[in-house]
């Protein structure tokens, strides 16, 4: 089986006053094309540290990282990646800021266009395309940023808590978004989380991570069908894997 | 028709500003207040009138001081502070250079500039740049190493280089933070370009409004302060246009007294 993103004993120690401080015990994880994995654990943990050096942002300790089986040596431009802060510049539309993804690759946006237009309206914001991110919701601020990190059409999408700063109701809207999203656009997707329930709805595969120095302690394979409407969420095997993965943080003394 | 709230907007700073003279105007004549201490309005009005010739004449050299200098600082600040940022080289070696000579009031510059350059237009446009320079430089320090983040990130993934991410990101970015830099030079300019004729100079307002408060004319330096107001005034509001026209996506552009319109 072909891996797309392959992570072989990938660590990362800080150096403080202290001492060495370890962020992330050696990790190792593969992620199969097209498959959504989510990073679930708590704060400090490490988790969003490893997706920015899956991303090539960050320089790991240790280790090797292979995406689409060429090593990590610098930022990864073959992604897409939503950061949890809404990262829209002020100046541009919504339709202009997806289509900032395609201008800072030097290609041309009226190729695009199109493309941009019927991925903001698939998340509701056909009629917003040319309001300014100060005239959108955070939620719908939110669904522009997916949007970006699509329209060029990335293998690998890279996910750093992109619902954590969004009210209750806006996130259960996005994850439902988030998911008809991708089965629409199916992309190999590393998700990085402190919701269990959203992990659960939306990942093949949920990894737990334990408290810093964050390590691997259990990986839960999901085979429930989608869309995992609210019936399917509120069935007993749904509810099952949640309260398996929140056993795992009961006994940290997490929850 | 225009409707009450527009003209409450309107005419509040008018009548302001009218009953505000006609006091001053009431209180000089009821307590005899003499002339070379508190002129009264229209004792001002008389002097601005009968020498509006050289008053329009030195507000045009003033002018000319204050815009040369002010544009200049702006030519020289914004580029200096994009090296200053992004050159380590810069930042260790020119910057404390440019700290340290902000530490010295200006002033003191005045005579050693006159003693080098003499009395004319030289002297008074570097004392202007010297007043500017300096919130431009660090206003754009700021404005160009502030960039978030996850934005730079976002911008590293997109493979794009230096340049492209500097036009299509970091260059409007900065915009904001590049005009509260501007505008503190903006209010400073004036002030240099008036300081440099009084300490220097033979022609101009700042020389003017010194031989008249000299000669106790009272009437005449409030009329050429008039002018001095009008000239700050009219660079301010320029500035302030340029940021209307360059930046509307910008919270301080829409916001009015802390309600987001």
């Amino acid at each position: 089986m072909s891996v797309a993103v392959s992570i072989t004993g990938v660590s990362k120690t800080y150096r403080s006053k202290a001492g060495e401080v370890s962020a992330l015990d050696p990790i190792d994880l593969a992620i199969a094309p097209g498959s959504f994995v989510s990073l679930v654990g708590p704060s400090g943990c490490g988790k969003s540290t490893l997706l920015l050096m899956v991303a090539g942002l960050l320089a790991r300790s240790s280790g090797e990282i292979l995406v689409d089986g060429r090593p990590v040596e610098g930022p990864e431009t073959d992604i897409g990646i939503v950061f949890q802060g809404n990262v829209l510049v002020d100046w541009r539309s919504a339709l202009d800021n997806v289509l900032l993804q395609i201008e800072m690759r030097g290609q041309d946006r009226a190729r695009y266009k199109e493309r941009a237009l019927s991925l903001l309206a698939s998340v509701g914001l056909k009629d917003f395309t040319g309001r300014l991110p100060h005239e959108l919701s955070g939620g719908m601020q939110q669904r522009t940023a997916f949007c970006r990190a699509l329209i060029h059409d990335p293998p690998l999408i890279l996910m750093d808590e992109p619902l954590g700063a969004l009210d209750a109701m806006t996130r259960e809207q996005l994850r439902g978004d988030l998911e008809r999203l991708l089965m629409q656009n199916p992309k190999t997707v590393l998700f990085v989380t402190h919701s269990i329930e959203e992990a659960v709805q939306l990942s093949d595969e949920v990894v737990v991570i334990s408290p810093r120095p964050g390590r691997i302690v259990r990986r839960v394979k999901l085979d429930l069908p989608r869309p995992r409407d609210l019936h399917l969420r509120q069935s007993p095997e749904f509810q099952g894997i949640v309260a398996e993965i929140k056993e795992i943080f009961l006994s940290y003394g997490l929850i | 028709m225009m409707d009450r709230d527009k003209l409450a907007e309107y005419l509040t700073p008018i009548i302001f500003g009218a009953s505000l003279i006609l006091s001053w105007e009431a209180i000089v004549r009821l307590f005899h207040i003499p002339l070379y201490i508190i002129p009264p309005p229209s004792a001002i009005l008389v002097q601005y009138v009968r020498n509006i010739h050289r008053i329009w004449d030195y507000t045009l050299v003033t002018g000319m001081e204050t815009i040369v200098g002010f544009g200049v600082s702006i030519l020289l600040g914004v580029p200096l502070s994009m090296l200053v940022a992004f050159s380590p080289l810069m930042r260790r070696t020119f910057y404390p250079l440019a700290v340290t000579l902000e530490m010295v009031p200006k002033i003191v510059f005045a005579p050693i500039f006159v003693t080098w350059f003499g009395f004319g237009f030289l002297p008074k446009i570097l004392i202007v740049f010297l007043v500017c320079f300096f919130p431009i430089l660090l206003n754009g320090i700021l404005a160009f190493t502030s960039l978030s983040l996850d934005l730079t990130r976002f911008c590293l993934s997109t493979g794009a280089g230096p340049l492209r991410t500097f036009i299509k990101v970091r260059l409007p970015a900065a915009l904001p933070q590049l005009f509260v830099g501007i505008k503190g030079a903006a209010v400073n300019a004036t002030v240099g370009a008036t300081i440099a004729e009084w300490i220097g100079g033979d022609a101009g307002l700042g020389y003017y409004v010194q031989i008249a408060s000299g000669d106790l004319r009272m009437d005449i330096a409030f009329a050429i302060i008039i002018m001095l107001a009008a000239l700050g005034l009219l660079l301010f509001w320029s500035v302030v246009l340029a940021e209307r026209w360059l930046i509307p996506w910008h919270v301080s552009q829409r916001t009015t007294h802390g309600l987001v319109s």
